[in-house]
């Protein structure tokens, strides 16, 4: 097929100049066979009756030829047709009877018939044709929107345009970005003079009018939306011939709906980051104040006790100095373990952490921290242990570290003077401790969230904290080979249950 | 020492906070009484006046700055914010809501006192109106609108004089570029801090020895400026 013939045709009168192909062909040929067959019948009809005006016969082939066949075919069967009834049946018989009157009124009746049934079916036909043009139109843009909201991601989207303008023209199409360029079908050749223009019009500033130009059998359109430039998309038929207008338009069409779905998956994608930096900016700056706040604590404390004791010691009585020597260790204490948790979570991040994994006793990790914790927080925690020793497979110093951490936890966000209490058992192959309080326990909607780095509970926002405490731990813990999970205790019993699972020694 | 028999309200649910700065407070001469929630700290002062409130902003019950709104409701009792907290933003509210002055954590206990001496200063000078101030080399006459330094007359436009005012009716405590504003230009006058900034600069010019390192009029980086009062240290 070299040339396609335009979609719209109205009116008889106007001859389709149709090629000579193999359907046309078959056209003609089916419309010689209706005027034989019209001959054969009208002969059978004049052999039964005699009777030989027998047109009306030779009319309702030239009908039937025009109502199937089109006009072209009509015309020529009309022609056949009064040729065949003239021939052989007109008196006269079996003779070319060109001259009378009744010979030029039946060529006038069969073409008249011709033309106005082959019209009134030509536009029958041409109707449904533009109406199953615009169903494909509709479906096509209906497709490809579909597809272009699908994602909001611009390479999908690009993807999907070169596939669908592809599929619209017929033929392969290309769609180009500043870096990339997508092909339909895959590993089509791209023409340098093509790739060219398109790069120079990825360069415009997007804002100028959108207009197609023609390169080698190729239309090349830009993809300009909102004022930007987002490269350009180009299409050929398959054999590099003119496309209809109406597809044309379908093309261009597709072309500027990809632009603009490109144009919102940018605007999403900005927006996405957008809320990310916002997020890490909330998070820096929590983070920012409660490293503040926790650095800052024992430092002011330090501070006032020895510039007290600097500027009053000698009015102070023994117990009162005793009293602020022993808060600026136990600061100092407190600011070196929050020193040691940031050191670690770098650790942790820079996956610089070392495991030196050893057979040890897990009460005597239990009774370390107990003494420590105590120490400085000044609160009674209860144990509870079985009569046998477990050993356990991992970095004592590690798991010290874990428990310590799950342990302050519960103590700061318990009520002063209740109990916190940590229990030990043998599990199925492995160490299970245990850290219970008292506590408010955590919304079910926080507890997925609780060993995220920096998660602080929004309810204990008043509290000091990092969000660090109990991301160190599971980052130990896994390291170790072991986890941390953590449960509301069940009513009656109110608080936070978080268990420390470590492997046994072989 | 005049206040000497000052009552001083501490509020930090930092325990070590407390137990930190309880002996020096006292061994200054000052009766000291702690709060650890903001609820605690309003009842406390409902039910006995204190004549100074140092006041942590970070509490588990309340925002600090919704203890100094609830105070500022009747009492014009100096507050000093007590902050660990680094946002600027958090000492000037503080300080526009009616908080006297701010102390960053970590801090000595020798300027803490300093600071609560200013603060009762301030408020005795509420009372009674002195007809002059001095501070250092410098001397202000309020009647006669005359100001020296080192004993010479300093000639000064009217709004550098409402300025210089306005830091040394407060002198030894901060005063936040919206109070200047206020002060200067009038409550309601929409004026950009940077108009502060090119006033402060040409009452430096004027007052201080070498103005590119001032030793009168101290700026407070972020919050606004402080008139060095006589004791500070």
């Amino acid at each position: 097929m070299s040339f396609r013939p335009p979609a719209t045709v109205s009116g008889g009168l106007s001859l389709k100049i149709a090629p000579f192909t193999s359907r046309t062909l078959w056209r003609y040929g089916a419309a010689f066979v209706l005027v034989a067959l019209s001959t054969g019948a009208a002969e059978a009809f004049y052999r039964i009756t005699q009777v030989t005006r027998v047109s009306a016969i030779f009319l309702a082939g030239v009908l039937i030829a025009a109502f199937w066949l089109g006009s072209g075919p009509a015309y020529f069967a009309a022609g056949l047709a009064f040729l065949a009834y003239n021939y052989y049946l007109m008196e006269p018989r079996l003779e070319l009877n060109l001259g009378a009157l009744e010979a030029a009124l039946t060529l006038a009746l069969f073409f008249a018939v011709a033309m106005l049934t082959g019209s009134l079916t030509g536009r029958v036909r041409d109707q449904a044709e533009k109406a199953q043009a615009r169903a494909r139109t509709t479906q096509t843009l209906f497709d490809a929107t579909r597809d272009f909201s699908a994602i909001p991601d611009e390479a999908f989207i690009r993807e999907r345009l070169v596939h669908h303008l592809a599929a619209a023209a017929r033929g392969s199409a290309l769609v180009f970005s500043n870096t990339q360029t997508f092909a339909s079908p895959v590993g089509l050749d791209r023409p340098e003079e093509l790739m060219r223009q398109a790069l120079a019009l990825g360069a415009e500033d997007g804002s100028g009018e959108v207009t197609t130009t023609f390169i080698d059998g190729w239309i090349l359109r830009p993809l300009y939306a909102d004022g930007a430039a987002l490269g350009a998309a180009a299409w050929r038929s398959q054999s590099g011939a003119r496309l209809a207008a109406d597809e044309q338009t379908l093309l261009e069409i597709l072309a500027d709906t990809g632009a603009a779905a490109i144009a919102r998956a940018r605007l999403t994608a900005a927006k996405a980051n957008a809320e990310a930096r916002a997020r890490t900016e909330e998070l820096r700056d929590a983070l920012l104040s409660s490293i503040s706040h926790d650095l800052r604590t024992p430092l002011a404390a330090i501070m006032a006790s020895a510039s007290s004791l600097r500027e009053f010691g000698d009015n102070f009585d023994a117990a009162t100095r005793r009293d602020l020597t022993a808060t600026i260790q136990e600061e100092s204490e407190r600011m070196n373990a929050f020193v040691a948790n940031l050191l670690n979570m770098t650790k942790l991040e820079a996956g610089a952490l070392a495991v030196h994994r050893t057979r040890f006793e897990i009460h005597e990790v239990i009774e370390r921290t107990l003494r420590r914790q105590q120490l400085v927080n000044k609160r009674t925690i209860l144990q509870a242990t079985p009569g046998e020793d477990l050993q356990a497979s991992g970095d004592p110093l590690l798991f010290e570290q874990a428990l310590g951490n799950v342990v302050e936890n519960a103590i700061r966000y318990s009520p002063a003077g209740s109990t916190v209490c940590i229990a030990c058992e043998r599990g199925a192959n492995e160490a299970v401790v245990c850290v219970t309080d008292e506590g408010p326990g955590v919304l079910p909607s926080d507890m997925g969230r609780i060993f995220d780095k920096f998660y602080r509970s929004p309810s204990v926002s008043g509290k000091a904290g990092t969000g660090l405490g109990l991301s160190i731990t599971r980052g130990f813990m896994e390291a170790m080979g072991g986890n941390v999970t953590a449960v509301n205790r069940p009513r009656p019993e109110h608080g936070l249950a978080v268990t420390l699972k470590l492997g046994l020694a072989q | 020492m005049s206040e000497a028999s000052a009552r001083l309200l501490l509020v930090d649910d930092e325990p070590q906070i407390v137990r930190a700065l309880t002996p020096a407070l006292t061994a200054a001469g000052y009766s000291v009484e702690t709060a650890s929630t903001g609820e605690s700290a309003l009842s406390q002062m409902a039910g006995n006046p204190c004549d100074v409130m140092i006041l942590d902003l970070g509490l588990p019950d309340m925002d600090g700055k919704d203890v100094i709104r609830r105070v500022r409701e009747w009492s014009e009792a100096p507050i000093i914010v007590l902050s660990a907290r680094d946002l600027e933003s958090e000492k000037i509210s503080a300080l526009d809501l009616g908080a006297d002055d701010f102390v960053n954590k970590p801090v000595g206990v020798g300027e803490l006192l300093a600071r609560v001496r200013a603060s009762l200063r301030g408020r005795e000078r509420r009372f009674t109106a002195q007809p002059s101030f001095k501070a250092g080399d410098l001397q202000i006459n309020f009647p006669t609108r005359r100001v020296q330094v080192l004993g010479e007359d300093v000639r000064l436009t009217p709004r550098e004089y409402d300025l210089l005012l306005t830091l040394a009716r407060q002198a030894g405590r901060v005063v936040t570029h919206k109070q200047v504003i206020a002060s200067v230009w009038g409550a309601d006058a929409q004026v950009d801090a940077q108009f502060v900034r090119v006033l402060v600069a040409q009452l430096r010019q004027k007052l201080e020895i070498e103005p590119s390192s001032p030793r009168i009029v101290l700026t407070e980086p972020g919050v606004g400026y402080r008139l060095k009062a006589d004791d500070d240290s």
